[in-house]
């Protein structure tokens, strides 16, 4: 077992320096100069002497091989460092940030799982009845709308015509609760409502195929009352599926919120990355980047070990 | 919740979700639906990448250092240049000046301004390894003398006609000789109060400044929207009171609007640049030809929703002193002109080149795709490059470009403020690559060194020639820049043309009705 943990934690180790080389070696590659940007923000121009004494403030006249190594060397400590636009600390920034992206992925994921199951397992119940065909062409509408559309459709209808809601901002739940909670609303809608639409079509999908399984049959024919067989033998047979499915959802929405984040001002990190990525601030980049890639990582080390745990087949593949 | 719940979803769970979205929507809303009068909430377009004195990191960096540091002059409201930190100035000799400073202007640490922090601020722009957007420009300080306590006398090495204009820039501050690099102390009309990375800066009013009357609202409160519409939409939701350059598909709506209204000015202008190293627009009358080629009106009405005015010439900032005005030595939409100069540089049956904007900015894109669809009929086709605006600066800087969309303004409502633009000194991303004339870099030397009204016009005039002749970019429009804002915040105004930018100075008289 020991072997076994070891084994995969020195590959996620590999992947994660992988990572980070082939992200430090996009960097240079990509056009774009850290000062000559940060310089000329205002359409104006500076000096060639002022951007070179610039560089080397932000320590990009070093040679490349020595950056790479210090990078390397920094991250390994799990120093990010400063920020070359305002030498601002990266951790502390993702510290702040990170929670907030959070935020929106777990309330927009709880909205999504309190719309989308009770529905999904109701149309699947009635497949073909007035409420399957109903939801099932709403929900076809609604997967078929981009996020982007729907948070700006969203800020015109709830902030501009109706004034129900903050357009878009963010202040924290310490300073003000309500109003935090406010803007949280339509953010986490945007982002909940995407997934809902396919934790929708995978609810109605089981348990329209649990319905037909011989076990449920002989449940109603042993006389069960119809509640108790669609809550013990349909329900809990389909909700495997269903929680593969939102699993696989919550990475992908780390990296769908930029979009939703942009739309609405909410200072998470995926704000952040764009941010950073316009300014070209490097060791920012790299930090946001390698963060979310340990996330992942860390998850897929955490359920293999799991598995491993409950199944153990699994360490000897 | 149980599955139980999950079978009905008509009933309980349905309740229960619209019970907590309506909880939700009634929680108080106070805070920005009726913004209390004394924080002004203003949307920037950016968030400011730093705010360090006398950097230039844009117009929402400028707006905010405006706020929290001030220099030796100023600009009104109306776009008069006047003094601010100094109470007067006078030249003892066309190359010296004496100003005296306040006797009540304070730093935010409490100390006073003195002659010391002046020559203090002056000599960190100066200095070597300084990073200073007016290093070049002040160069032409021989000395910075304090006389006393309150008196600085600063000696040119030439006459310059732009020297109290310099004094008067956002990148020109007075700070304390006390400052360091993290703590930077200024004598600005408010304080920093706090601030979040790419979300907030708030400022709080200094009670010392020297205007005992001024500002007039307690704090301002600067919310980063990177996105036009949503910081439009911000506004209209009455989460801001004021936001910067208002979207200009959004102008008629804020014109009918009861609650809302706008300040403009016809300030920054859309240019082409061209990479005159080799190829067609080595040539001068290629570059002309293009400027005969374009129906300028059509860029006004396509990526500016008609709120602009075609720019024909040379781009005389409105306010200037001078009025060059020369119909003479203007490009006015003339194809057949066109096509003849290009036959007369042997181009008859046209070429093929790139064309460079940035896909960041829509009003760079749009400006590109109607200038193309123009080159076009004359037989210039031009393959569209729009990347990101970081690269597109590296690009114009590399001059991997043929022609190149650009759009920028001045820091003063003088010819001279188009010096970076035009002089060769200093090669950049806004000037034409590989472009040099020693004929338009002595016209702007002369201009800037003469004092006299009358000679400096006559200069200009012959710089508008040299201009329309050897083509160091074709002038495209100008552009409508708008500040938009609630019925109630009064005393705003937007400073003219080029001063646009300096608009900042505006908010110390900004008050809620």
């Amino acid at each position: 077992m020991l072997a076994f943990i070891s084994r995969r934690m020195a590959a996620a180790a590999a992947m994660l320096l992988v990572i980070g080389t082939i992200i430090f070696s996009l960097l240079i590659i990509v056009p774009g100069d850290p000062a000559e940007l940060l310089l000329s923000t205002g359409g104006g121009s500076a000096s060639a002497e002022a951007i070179a004494n610039l560089r080397a403030n932000m320590g990009l006249d070093q040679p490349i091989l020595t950056q790479y190594v210090t990078f390397l060397y920094n991250t390994a400590r799990l120093d990010f460092g400063t920020s070359i636009v305002d030498n601002g600390s990266i951790s502390s920034v993702i510290a702040l940030r990170l929670p907030r992206t959070l935020e929106i992925i777990v309330a927009g994921t709880i909205f999504a799982l309190l719309l989308a199951i009770p529905a999904g397992t109701a149309a699947g119940l009635r497949a073909g009845g007035k409420f399957d065909i109903a939801t099932s062409a709403i929900n076809a509408l609604l997967t078929s709308v981009p996020g982007f559309v729907l948070g700006t459709l969203f800020i015109y209808f709830f902030a501009q015509i109706l004034g129900w809601l903050p357009a878009g901002g963010y202040v924290a739940f310490a300073t003000n609760p309500a109003q935090h909670l406010q803007m949280l609303i339509l953010p986490s809608l945007t982002v909940g409502l995407h997934l809902a639409t396919m934790v929708f079509r995978m609810t109605r999908a089981s348990v329209l195929e649990m319905r037909g399984h011989d076990w449920v049959r002989t449940a109603v024919a042993k006389g069960l009352r119809r509640k108790r067989v669609v809550r013990r033998h349909i329900l809990y047979n389909a909700l495997g599926p269903i929680i593969t499915v939102v699993g696989l959802q919550l990475g992908i929405l780390l990296g769908s919120t930029v979009l939703v984040e942009f739309i609405y001002n909410w200072p998470g990190l995926s704000g952040l990355l764009v941010s950073a990525v316009e300014q070209r601030d490097y060791p920012t980049v790299r930090a946001v980047i390698l963060t979310v890639a340990a996330i992942f990582i860390g998850i897929n080390l955490v359920i293999d070990i799991l598995s491993s745990l409950l199944d153990p087949r699994i360490r000897l593949q | 919740m149980t599955p139980s719940d999950c079978l009905n979803p008509t009933r309980r769970s349905v309740l229960i979700s619209l019970g907590t979205g309506v909880v939700a929507l009634t929680l108080p809303q106070v805070t920005f639906a009726q913004a209390p009068a004394s924080v002004l909430k203003f949307g920037l377009s950016t968030f400011p990448p730093t705010i360090k004195p006398f950097d230039n990191t844009g117009g929402a960096a400028n707006t905010v250092k405006l706020m929290l540091y001030r220099g030796l002059m100023g600009y009104d409201a109306t776009g008069k240049l006047v003094t601010e930190l100094a109470e007067s100035v006078e030249w003892s000799d066309p190359t010296t000046a004496v100003f005296k400073l306040r006797q009540n202007a304070v730093f935010h640490d409490g100390s006073p301004v003195t002659a010391a922090d002046v020559a203090y601020s002056l000599n960190e722009i100066t200095k070597d390894g300084s990073t200073a957007y007016l290093k070049s420009d002040l160069k032409i300080i021989a000395a910075v003398e304090a006389v006393d306590d309150k008196t600085v006398r600063i000696k040119l090495k030439a006459p310059s006609a732009v020297f109290l204009d310099l004094m008067a820039s956002y990148c020109c501050p007075v700070i304390s000789k006390k400052s360091t690099d993290s703590e930077i102390i200024g004598a600005g009309p408010f304080t920093l109060k706090g601030s979040e990375k790419n979300v907030y800066i708030e400022v709080a009013r200094f009670k010392d400044f020297y205007l005992a009357d001024q500002p007039k609202v307690g704090g301002i409160r600067f919310v980063a929207y990177a996105d036009e519409n949503l910081r439009y939409a911000a506004l209209e939701a009455g989460d801001v009171d004021l936001i910067e350059y208002l979207p200009w598909t959004q102008f008629d709506t804020v014109e009918a609007s009861k609650a809302l209204k706008m300040k403009t000015t016809l300030g920054p202008f859309m240019f082409l640049l061209f990479n005159v190293t080799s190829g067609p627009f080595a040539n001068p009358k290629v570059r002309q030809a293009v400027g005969y080629a374009i129906e300028r009106q059509d860029i006004v009405d396509a990526a500016f929703a008609g709120r602009g005015e075609p720019l024909y010439g040379f781009p005389n900032p409105r306010g200037s002193k001078f009025d060059l005005a020369d119909p003479a030595h203007e490009w006015k939409y003339d194809v057949e002109k066109a096509k003849a100069l290009l036959a007369e540089a042997g181009y008859a049956n046209g070429f093929e080149c790139r064309l460079l904007a940035t896909a960041t900015y829509g009003m760079h894109q749009d400006t590109a795709s109607v200038v193309q669809a123009y080159l076009g009929a004359i037989g210039i086709n031009a393959t569209l490059h729009l990347p990101d605006w970081g690269t597109r600066v590296t690009a114009g800087k590399e001059g991997k470009y043929d022609i190149a969309v650009h759009g920028t303004s001045g820091n003063y409502n003088d010819p001279d403020a188009l010096w970076s633009l035009l002089y060769s000194g200093n090669p950049s991303y806004l000037q034409s690559f590989g472009f040099k004339s020693a004929r338009i870099d002595g016209l702007l030397e002369q201009g800037r060194n003469a004092v006299d009204p009358d000679k400096r016009k006559a200069i200009y005039q012959q710089l508008v020639v040299a201009y329309y002749e050897e083509v160091p970019q074709v002038p495209l429009n100008w552009r409508i820049q708008a500040y938009a804002m609630k019925q109630s915040v009064e005393g705003f105004e937007q400073l003219p043309g080029f001063l646009s930018g300096s608009s900042g100075y505006a908010l110390d008289e900004t008050k809620f009705a």
